[in-house]
């Protein structure tokens, strides 16, 4: 008796279960019949309506939160890894290079403005640590220095207004976060021992630029200039150089462009400063300009730490400050940044912490 | 007799297209509601058949619709391969939940039974359920199968889907799941007693072993 090959009965068994005209043999026929017993019995079981709409208000309330266009396909993790580390790679093979020739740039030159954004990134970075941000600010301080002594030597003289308000503006936001430091019990002597450092040089530099620029010793520098650069100086009471004798005025014109009061001034006290007097002076003299409040007794063996608070507040010193005898070696580190934002917000606080009194010699 | 691939009828009936299938991506509400309504029955007995548990199965119906429609922008291929794509997904689902229960792949129908009886608030449990399990009795054979056969039955029967459908789906032949389901439809009309008494006599039926089956699959793959 011939038998149908296994492959052929199940061939034959597939098209009549899709419903393709094949004979259904003796064979195959219980075999159909227990398919539509199963079919039967699976057709009796409906999904119920109101289940089929709570699937739906599933499905259709979750695409309010999708956009309603075609997506890309979603990165794996392996694909994700992939895109940071090729963003990051790119990100340094642009950045790096970018730093390091923005790290001698000047005001007025053209990768100075990365240099400053760049200071606002690290700034931003160390704003978890009172300590590592004033020794951030500091450094920044001593940035805007170095630019100011680069302009003049280089006879940027243009540029010397600006970098002078922006070195007075890093002094002071420097000062109140040295002080903050301080306040929240970091150890922050050695800041305050170069932030000194950098205000002296900073007066002794300033002092330098406002003197030539009075006298008019600086060839090639237009009386317009000299007198913002006076402008600036006078603004500047971080490093503003203290009032000279009123009995011997100095010579040229730019020094009567100046405005006799400072500008700039600290306002009244918000931020914290614990060194600071309780009493200062809320209306300086309007001959001298407003001393910082840190007026340290007569020194000169001993610089002025921020440790020591005054034990009196002095009148403003009309004595110029011996910017010959204190000022450390300033490095011309990399780094620092103009004070803009953050740094703007510290030094308009006002109340310049006593770090930033120039040592004085007066008698 | 009722036709087969009674499901891929309904979706042609529907109409699904490619502009459908656009649509169900952007998941515009009547392209995702064609979709649904044209798969989910079939998703939906599917999961009863394999489970034997009418909220598990609505449950896993609904997240498998919902992963299939969130993962409806990756799926590339054309509109008559989307029936056997969601039971790509659905079968996944299965294997997770079946994972997750940790039990038996077909519950006691008879505690389901009871319990639902119960929830009917029925004067006669014991009518009920006997009544159900008149019913049941067929999905009861399908215990019996190899777990091969029972899938390839589910997906043809329930799924709707072709043999070649199937057999992308479960990585075989299309000669193998032809024999799978020759060989799990005999084991199954054994069970439910459709066998002709002379067939009975002249050549038994494959057993469900499903070593056999897989020797002779090899052969025939």
């Amino acid at each position: 008796m011939h038998q149908p090959q296994p492959n052929r009965l199940h061939d034959e068994l597939d098209a009549l279960l899709d419903g393709r005209p094949v004979e259904l043999t003796d064979e195959l026929a219980p075999l159909v019949e227990a398919a539509d017993a199963l079919r039967l019995e699976l057709s009796a079981h409906q999904l119920d309506p109101e289940v089929a709409d709570r699937h739906l208000e599933r499905v259709l309330g979750g695409s309010a939160l999708v956009v309603p266009m075609p997506t890309p396909p979603r990165p794996n993790g392996w694909d994700l890894r992939r895109r940071v580390v090729a963003v990051a790679l790119a990100a340094a093979l642009v950045l790096v290079p970018a730093t390091m020739a923005s790290a001698a740039a000047l005001p007025g030159q053209a990768m100075y403005p990365f240099k400053l954004a760049i200071e606002q990134l690290r700034l931003a970075s160390v704003q978890w640590s009172p300590a590592r941000e004033a020794g951030e600010r500091t450094r920044v301080a001593n940035e805007r220095l170095n630019e100011v002594r680069d302009l003049y030597e280089l006879r940027m003289y243009n540029q010397l207004p600006t970098a002078i308000r922006a070195l007075n503006r890093a002094v002071l936001a420097a000062q109140v976060a040295v002080a903050e430091a301080r306040e929240e019990g970091e150890a922050v002597s050695g800041l305050a021992d170069e932030l000194n450092r950098v205000v002296n040089a900073g007066v002794q530099v300033v002092t330098k630029v406002a003197t030539a620029a009075a006298t008019g010793s600086i060839v090639g520098l237009t009386g317009e200039t000299a007198a913002e650069i006076q402008a600036a100086v006078q603004e500047s009471p971080a490093v503003k150089p203290p009032p000279a004798d009123p009995a011997a005025p100095p010579k040229g014109s730019g020094g009567t462009a100046a405005p006799p009061q400072p500008t700039s001034a600290p306002p009244p006290t918000q931020g914290p400063a614990p060194t600071t007097p309780p009493t200062q002076p809320t209306a300086p003299p309007t001959t001298n300009p407003p001393e910082p409040p840190s007026s340290q007794p007569p020194t000169t063996t001993t610089p002025p730490t921020t440790d020591e608070p005054p034990t009196t507040p002095t009148p403003p010193s009309t004595q110029p400050p011996d910017i010959t005898a204190t000022p450390g070696s300033i490095g011309f580190g990399v780094g620092g940044g103009e004070d803009k934002g953050g740094g703007g917000d510290k030094a308009s606080h006002g109340n310049a912490p006593p770090t930033s009194a120039p040592p004085t010699t007066s008698p | 007799m009722l036709g087969f691939g009674g499901e891929r009828e309904a979706v042609s009936k529907v109409g699904l297209t490619a502009a459908d299938l656009a649509a169900a991506r952007r998941r515009e509400p009547a392209a995702v509601t064609r979709v649904y309504t044209a798969y989910a029955p079939a998703l939906f007995r599917f999961f009863l058949a394999a489970v034997g548990d009418r909220h598990q199965a609505e449950d896993l119906t609904g997240n498998a619709f919902l992963s299939a429609i969130e993962s409806l922008p990756r799926f590339r291929g054309p509109v008559e391969a989307l029936g056997g794509w969601l039971f790509q997904i659905a079968r996944h689902d299965l294997y997770d939940h079946r994972r997750r229960q940790a039990r038996s792949r077909l519950e006691p129908l008879e505690d389901n039974l009871n319990e639902a009886a119960v929830a009917a608030g029925a004067e006669d449990p014991e009518e009920l359920a006997m009544a159900r399990l008149e019913g049941s009795r067929v999905l009861g054979a399908l215990r019996q199968l190899s777990p091969d056969q029972r899938e390839v039955l589910l997906l043809r029967m329930a799924g709707g889907l072709t043999a070649p459908e199937v057999a992308e789906i479960l990585g075989k032949t299309t000669g193998a799941v032809k024999s799978l389901q020759f060989r799990g439809l005999a084991s199954l009309a054994r069970v439910l007693g459709l066998r002709s008494p002379e067939q009975a006599q002249e050549r038994p039926y494959p057993s469900p072993d499903s070593g056999r089956l897989t020797s002779q699959e090899d052969e025939e793959g």
